[in-house]
């Protein structure tokens, strides 16, 4: 098995790092491959809104840097772990941009499921979602409306598992790994 | 109430002057205009955080009386450089708060789903974004299916967007007296030009002669990252 993890922070040797490192380790001792993407050391345009990875080159963004490696990744994971600073209860701009750079793993199509309409899978792998989001003080709300974000987002890439935590960053150390443990195991991660 | 006396629309797509964003931020802007309010738009740019701050585009977001953003629903949120500049004007503007008066901002998505429920996580962190960057939210407006309106603009006769011209006159009109934008107006915009069920025919059926024009249509469903 083979985990992404995407770290989205936006200063080097912050919480979020330890928290990489951290499941990193946890995964590699389940026996998990893992993948590693700081994003902010990454070179990586906007999405142009081209629709460029679909109709030119299917499946691969026109743009030539490394938003198509991650894209790459995402699609050999089994796990994409994202973790971010929750900024208005949302992704850091950052991580955003590889989200968004990433549409061309999906299809095109559309289908209708649950009631809505969605892209259909480019891929047929079974693909799970964890998102871990950041706060330098506990919000409820905002921590909520992380929580729905990374549901909807499952939901439209059709993920067969996922789940977020909110962590923050005056928590001891000791409740936050115990949170990380809890969402690999939700993730069908044995640690 | 506080009547705006200026408006700053921030387009949020990249796609520019030619996109959904501009077409329905466009409309607003005009009759606000139309109302005596100082109507001026701007394009977010794909930056750095720290250019993004540089730019001019914070100052003249907290200038305004009202900020429109406009943007596509981009992975069920908004664009990661509207995400940017935001950070950028909550950041100054929590620097300049003891200064400013009252001021608004209002938020429009294009969903590309027929289902405006689609943009409502994008808008709740629209939301958010107000209240950490000492904004009076007055309100988010999504449309169903932006996308048919393929960035032509608004009042030009085209009855099928016309629920969507009577939503955005209801809005700027309410906007205009410095009031939130009407449940109607949110309603009318919501609201597809075809039906969920009609639209993923129409639309698989678009994608399909978009490849066959490139003359790809046998390469849509290729997998070049494949195990």
């Amino acid at each position: 098995m083979h985990a992404l993890l995407l770290n989205g922070a936006t200063r080097d040797g912050g919480y979020l790092d330890s928290v990489e490192r951290h499941l990193e380790a946890a995964l590699t001792g389940a026996g998990w491959e893992t993948d590693r993407v700081v994003l902010r050391r990454s070179k990586m345009a906007a999405c142009r809104g081209c629709f460029g990875c679909w109709i030119a080159t299917p499946g691969i963004c026109v743009i030539d840097d490394d938003a198509r490696e991650v894209a790459r990744l995402m699609v050999k994971s089994d796990l994409l772990v994202g973790l971010t600073p929750v900024v208005f209860g949302g992704y850091s701009a950052d991580f955003k941009k590889a989200l968004d750079r990433s549409i061309g793993n999906i299809l095109p199509f559309f289908i209708r499921q649950a009631g809505e309409v969605v892209h259909a899978r480019r891929y047929p792998y079974e693909w799970r979602l964890a998102g871990i989001g950041l706060q330098e003080r506990a919000d409820p709300d905002e921590a909520d409306l992380f929580r729905r974000l990374v549901a909807r987002n499952a939901r439209n890439f059709q993920c067969s598992r996922a789940g977020a935590t909110v962590l923050v960053e005056t928590d001891p150390w000791g409740k936050a790994a115990a949170e990380l443990t809890r969402l690999l195991e939700e993730m069908g991660v044995g640690v | 109430m506080s009547r705006p006396r200026s408006a700053l629309l921030l387009v949020g797509s990249p796609r520019g002057a030619r996109s959904t964003s501009a077409s329905l931020g466009g409309y607003l802007l005009e009759r606000l205009a139309g109302q005596g309010v100082t109507a001026s738009a701007r394009f977010v740019e794909d930056l750095p955080s720290a250019a993004t701050q540089d730019h001019g585009l914070p100052a003249a977001a907290r200038a305004a009386d009202l900020l429109i953003a406009s943007f596509p629903l981009y992975v069920d949120a908004l664009p990661a450089p509207v995400t940017r500049a935001m950070e950028a004007i909550a950041a100054g503007r929590l620097q300049d708060r003891a200064t400013g008066g009252r001021r608004d901002f209002v938020a429009m998505v294009n969903c590309g789903f027929p289902e405006a429920q689609q943009a409502e996580v994008a808008l709740a962190i629209c939301r958010r974004f107000a209240a950490a960057a000492g904004f009076c939210w007055l309100g988010g407006l999504a449309m169903g299916l932006g996308g048919t309106l393929g960035g032509r603009p608004l009042g030009q006769g085209d009855g099928r967007f016309g629920h969507v011209e009577e939503g955005l006159d209801l809005a700027a009109a309410a906007l205009a007296r410095g009031e939130a934008v009407p449940e109607r107006a949110v309603r009318l915009l919501a609201r597809p030009i075809v039906p969920p069920a009609r639209f993923v025919a129409m639309g698989n059926r678009y994608w399909s002669a978009k490849a066959a024009a490139r003359g790809i249509q046998d390469r849509l469903r290729d997998r070049p990252y494949q195990r």
